[in-house]
């Protein structure tokens, strides 16, 4: 049976990914405005547009949908105090004043199409889209300086279509893409840490318990008990309280609540084992007790221990994910739960932005299902009973 | 039978240990956490007096052994006092969530304990067959999704795109009259947040069943049972299931803690008004009567499912016995 | 520049409904008031949409309003409200007891594009320490976003920059230490996060080596009260009276719990507090107010950054909404005269559930959308001016009388008359004293800087006088804004903590019906209402 299957190569794939990642550059910048849609999804929005005039006058030409916002910034400056001036943007058709500059002999000029106070001044209502109202035609277009008083003008022209990227940009104008293979990084460190911490405690606390007996196994028992009866979430909430959030402090919580599962069939095996009879050679034959269970235990516990571990890690992804879709993580840390999290209080699932919401969902689901894969080759090993058949 | 009954009182006496531990547990850790209850109250109009005054009428002026005593008595008592946030009696907060919460959970784990065993024994008896590959691979799939995803896509789906379902809540409002009525106008409510949980819930249950069945179709005794001459049906349902229908039982007592305490996102996502949420935000408030009761009660259920289990599998499966550990 | 523009640009801004005056008010239409329980934002804006809700008030999210403009069903409103988000800073502590420091951040926090990139546009920049829609805010016509002069301005005092771009402290040769900037976490409030990030960002590009520490409320809270922080950011509702300086700049505020978070103390602006505390009249109050702020303006304890705007989307079937630049339709005033062609039940929107039904102990604005439908006071607020607007009271008069060497402000209500309590009994001036003085008497926190200087209530037929232990105009407003309560509820009332539901009676225009928690609140149309 080779070992290289879809599954692990998907695996390996991801953690080279993972790897690699960082080298790209930080990933909490923001690279483009807010909320860009995909640069493959819409055809008509035409291309982003950085225009600067120096003279008076600056002339384009628009031939594509409205786009999504404009902005004109620079400054302007009279030779003398103007009694009359505008800044106006004229189109194939009409002519708007953006700013009425009168009365000043320098002006800082920062004009945006999401302003309210333009589009009151436009005589717009302010729930309305300005770049869809100037820009409802193609053709030409230009800005440019009315007044009765000479003017210099350094004014700079941006017209964004609002797209970007392969998956487009969040609500702080991060790259969605560079995200969620960020996100790899944390659901695999998540996933395999909280794994091996709570495996190793398991299997260690599970052998103790079923090979001492007595006052260990009970007192042993009793703790599994008491973890059972706690909730994870309030303990998550009161330690991110206490200790602030961030992924060790989830790790931390999620190894110490995903041990009992592992201690418990660690433990029954042990139980088995104990009676049997070359076990009892060994004893007779004086060998320490941390020898038995090193070189003969452990061992047979392996496959049992690694088919733990392999589905146990999903269990962790999820449970990370569901802890930052309630907000409950470090904003910094970019999960993919706190990606769909940002999504969903954003809007995105209203909207219909499925660019925001399907990346990370389904990372999450395909790196569940190579390890669940995985944990179930190891099960086999484990008890080859389980293989799955060929076909009769 | 001695030794029985000695299991049974050591039992019981390390499950009061057990809550007890819990008790004080949850005390000192939401008292750990710092702030106050007031802390959200964050207005300007408030005077430091004021904020006196708000503490005192909690009861948080009085030193911490003495708040921990009256705690202790009152949770043994199942007197649980007033809610912070509300003013109300937490047993009433508690009271009017609780059947929302169960009416979602418990269908939800019974669908998907049925559906996955059922799915489960397809699969062990399709050995092989598509049967096996089909269930494994919906098996893996059901696990894998993250459970909130499922829901919203779920909701815009077919609430909103094609609004089939309702979007929210638990109940019409205003709400229909009539017996039948309401019981329709329930499960219509009901239906999207409990098939969900169900899609997202049969996974873990094949598969585990899957395996199961596996493993005791390969023992001696079903080899004899098939020399015997008895049909495959028998052979499946009569013998390898009966056998694997202890550890399947006690699976689905130790998830019945869980219909308590394992619904805060979906309550949160279909606006259903449950305990999970209520915990959530009472922690998160430091409203310590209502966190502590609802706390409180979680352990008790999930202590009672944990022996209960175990009483189940003792009567199922005479064949354990228990001895003593050396 | 761009300020004169803001300036002229808000009155502008049309205010709707003028024609309607208060004094055409009538009963209102809807028969039926339901508060539908709608927790998710998604939710809410699908059930408005479907026609399920027919009020949504609150609108934060760009995206909402986006989908909604769109929307021909559905009418959206605007309106500036008494939403401040300030940067705070420990002025106890180094560097942030230098003004000049304070001046520069002032000029490096690029509001506008906070507004346009987090808010879509729809925030206003704040620029003042009062918010937008209070009538005693004085705007500063200077600094706007000017990262070259903030940096000069510190250059001139002395200050450097290390290689790597940190300021160096004139008079010191290490530069500034890392410090945080605590934030309430996203799931409180998420555009503060990004705020935050943002703020942070501005300022680092000053040369304040500073980052973000997001933190649960309550712990935010905590560590403010015991004044062990650099940074914070914060936001806070404020009111239509300018009482909330005094909380914030006075010096005896500065005690651990007191609001004085900033720690600023200077004799001139105190004394200018105080003076307006206790101004005598509203003349005195605006001048006082008008002192305050200029003196703020130099010392800038905190930093404004932005006012939300309200935003709120009402069914267009249904008519009459009153709306102002102050007030968005979801009002007490509109529901008593809007109307349906056909429709009788009206479904407004509750984005949390109103776990406390009680006038004495709610504490959130979602007790208090549905309470204040159910209570009034003796004054209301005219939505178009924001002047005091007679309600439960017909006229009133301040004093200031001299008892005992001491000056005192006396205030005399005429009690409206033929006012009925829902339960049928009838309303009058012993009311009034019996929930002023039950308040006072039980300590009730929510009241108690309220009533805190009443000495003395009489009444007598329709008249009602209320004298203090001292001078101050704004007792008008904190008695005129009182819910008023019914005498008979309240000397049967054991513990105020505790309002049994039968005992939710008040004046308004709906009385409480039924309460089933996690899915509405029913009120219905009080028959025994006084307006005609």
């Amino acid at each position: 049976m080779s070992f290289w299957r879809l599954d692990t190569l998907f695996l390996a794939f991801l953690s080279l990914l993972a790897l690699l990642t960082p080298l790209l550059g930080p990933v909490n910048e923001a690279v483009a405005p807010p909320f860009c849609k995909p640069l493959w999804l819409d055809h008509e929005s035409g291309k982003p547009l950085s225009l600067n005039a120096k003279d008076n006058s600056l002339s384009f030409t628009w031939e594509s949908k409205p786009p999504k916002t404009f902005s004109v910034k620079g400054t302007v400056t009279f030779e003398d105090v103007p009694k009359s001036a505008s800044l106006l943007l004229a189109g194939p058709s009409k002519t708007y004043k953006l700013v009425d500059l009168a009365g000043y002999r320098n002006f800082d000029v920062d004009i945006d199409s999401r302003d309210v106070p333009l589009k009151l001044f436009l005589g717009l209502s302010p729930f309305v889209d300005v770049s869809s109202v100037i820009f409802s035609e193609r053709g030409a277009y230009s800005l440019f300086i009315a007044s009765d008083v000479k003017a210099h003008v350094d004014l700079n022209l941006n017209i964004y279509t609002g797209k970007w990227g392969i998956f487009g940009t969040d609500q702080r104008g991060r790259d969605v893409f560079r995200l969620t293979l960020a996100g790899i990084r944390i659901s695999l460190l998540v996933g395999i840490f909280a794994t091996l911490i709570a495996s190793t405690l398991g299997m260690g606390l599970g052998l103790f318990a079923g090979y001492l007996g007595g006052l260990a196994d009970s007192s042993i028992m009793r703790g599994v008990d008491v973890l059972l009866a706690i909730p994870t979430l309030p303990i998550l909430v009161v330690i991110s309280g206490v200790w602030g959030r961030g992924l060790w402090q989830i790790v931390f919580v999620l190894s110490i609540f995903s041990w009992m599962g592992t201690a418990r069939v660690v433990r029954s095996l042990t139980l088995s084992l104990r009676e049997a009879p070359y076990v009892e050679g060994l004893r007779a034959l004086g060998a320490p007790t941390g020898y038995i269970l090193a070189r003969h235990f452990i061992p047979e516990a392996m496959p049992l221990l690694l088919a733990q571990m392999a589905l146990g890690v999903p269990g962790a992804i999820l449970a990370e994910a569901g802890l930052s879709f309630l907000g409950l993580s470090d904003p910094l840390m970019p999960s993919w739960g706190r990606m769909l999290h940002e999504a969903q209080v954003f809007g995105a699932f209203t909207s219909g932005a499925w660019w925001l919401i399907f990346p990370p969902g389904l990372g999450i689901a395909s790196i569940c299902l190579a390890f669940i894969s995985v944990g179930r080759r190891f099960e086999e090993m484990a008890d080859p009973r389980l293989r799955e058949m060929a076909e009769r | 039978m001695n030794t029985l009954n000695n299991y049974w009182l050591r039992r019981v006496l390390s499950s009061l240990l057990v809550i007890a531990v819990v008790l004080s547990l949850n005390f000192f850790l939401f008292r750990l956490m710092p702030g106050d209850p007031t802390g959200s109250l964050l207005d300007p109009r408030f005077s430091p007096e004021a904020k006196q005054e708000l503490l005192k009428s909690y009861g948080l002026d009085k030193p911490l052994s003495q708040q921990f005593f009256m705690y202790v008595k009152q949770m043994l008592a199942f007197r649980f006092g007033i809610s912070f946030m509300s003013q109300r009696p937490v047993w009433q907060e508690l009271a009017e969530r609780l059947p929302n919460t169960l009416l979602l959970l418990f269908p939800a784990l019974l669908l998907s304990a049925v559906l996955g065993t059922l799915l489960g024994v397809a699969a062990a008896k399709g050995r092989g067959r598509l049967t096996e590959k089909a269930v494994l691979l919906s098996g893996a799939i059901s696990f894998s999704f993250p459970s909130f995803f499922v829901q919203l896509v779920l909701l815009l789906l077919l609430a909103h795109a094609f609004p089939i379902f309702p979007l929210r809540g638990s109940l019409s409002v205003p709400p229909p009259t009539g017996f039948w009525n309401l019981v329709v106008d329930r499960a219509w409510h009901m239906a999207l947040p409990i098939a969900s949980l169900v899609l997202l819930g049969f996974g873990s249950w094949a598969l585990y069943v899957r395996n199961l069945m596996v493993k005791v179709l390969g023992e001696d005794f079903i080899l004899l049972a098939r020399a015997k001459g008895l049909r495959e049906n028998e052979v499946l349902w009569g013998h390898a299931f009966r056998t694997a229908l202890p550890p399947i039982v006690t699976i689905f007592f130790l998830s019945l803690p869980g219909v308590i305490s394992g619904a805060v996102i979906t309550e949160t996502v279909f606006s259903l008004h449950g305990i999970g949420k209520f915990l959530l935000d009472s922690v998160l408030g430091h409203d310590y009567p209502a966190a502590g009761a609802a706390f409180y009660l979680m352990s008790l259920v999930t202590v009672i499912c944990n022996l209960l289990a175990d009483v189940v599998y003792t009567f199922v499966d005479p064949r354990i016995s228990f001895r003593r550990l050396r | 520049m761009g300020l004169a523009l803001l300036l002229a640009v808000y009155l502008l801004l049309p205010a709707e409904g003028k024609a309607a005056p208060l004094d055409e008010l009538r009963r209102p239409s809807i028969d039926e008031l339901y508060f539908l329980i709608i927790r998710d934002n998604d939710a809410q804006l699908l059930a408005l949409e479907g026609g399920q809700i027919d009020l949504l008030g609150d609108i934060a999210r760009f995206s909402d309003i986006k989908r909604l403009s769109d929307d021909e069903r559905v009418k959206l409103y605007l309106a500036e409200g008494y939403h401040a988000f300030f940067l705070g800073l420990n002025l106890r502590r180094s560097p942030w007891d230098r003004a000049e420091l304070r001046q520069s951040l002032w000029e490096a926090v690029n509001r506008r594009q906070i507004v346009r990139d987090v808010f879509g546009g729809y925030a206003l920049p704040l620029f003042s320490f009062l918010p937008p829609a209070s009538p005693y805010t004085l705007v500063a016509l200077t600094s706007d976003f000017n990262m070259k002069a903030a940096r000069e301005r510190l250059r001139q005092k002395g200050w450097r920059w290390s290689k790597r771009g940190v300021l160096i402290c004139p008079g010191e040769d290490k530069p500034l230490p890392k410090m945080k900037l605590l934030t309430p976490t996203a799931q409180v409030a998420p555009t503060t996060a990004e705020i935050a990030e943002r703020i942070c960002e501005s300022m680092r590009s000053l040369g304040i080596p500073i980052e973000t520490e997001p933190m649960d409320f309550s712990m935010m809270v905590a560590r403010l009260d015991r004044r062990d922080f650099d940074a914070y950011v914060i936001a806070w509702e404020l009111s239509r009276d300018p009482d909330s300086l005094y909380a914030f700049y006075h010096s005896s505020m500065d005690v651990p719990g007191g609001y004085n978070i900033s720690g600023i103390r200077k004799p001139d602006l105190d004394e200018a507090l105080e003076s307006l505390k206790y101004a005598a009249n509203e003349a005195e109050a605006r001048l006082s107010a008008e002192k305050v702020q200029t003196l703020l303006y130099e010392y800038i304890p905190q930093v404004p950054i932005y006012s939300r705007y309200h935003i709120a989307a009402l069914q267009s079937e249904w008519q009459g909404a009153i709306a102002s630049l102050y007030m968005t339709p979801d009002n007490t005033y509109s529901l008593l005269s809007l109307r349906h062609e056909n429709k009788k039940a009206f479904y407004w929107c509750l984005a949390e559930e109103p776990r406390n039904l009680n006038p004495l102990s709610a504490s959130s604005a979602y007790e208090w959308q549905v309470l204040s439908v159910i209570y009034e006071s003796l004054l209301a607020v005219d939505p178009f001016t924001l002047e005091d607007v007679p309600w439960l009271a017909e006229s009133w008069r301040l004093d200031t009388v001299s008892e005992g060497g001491k000056e005192k402000t006396r205030i005399t209500f005429k009690i409206r008359e033929g006012v009925k309590w829902q339960d049928g009994s009838p309303f009058g001036a012993s009311d009034v004293k019996a929930t002023i003085e039950f308040l006072k008497k039980s300590a009730i926190p929510r009241y108690f800087d309220s009533v805190k200087d009443v000495e003395r209530v009489e009444a007598a037929d329709n008249t009602l006088t209320v004298t203090f232990s001292g001078k101050s105009y704004w007792y008008l407003h904190q008695i005129g804004g009182l819910p008023m309560l019914s005498a008979g509820v309240l000397s049967s009332l054991k513990d105020w903590r505790r309002l049994p539901e039968e005992d939710i009676i008040g004046t308004g225009p709906f009385s409480f019906s039924k309460y089933k928690p996690g899915e509405y609140v029913k009120l219905d149309k009080n028959e025994l209402y006084w307006r005609k």
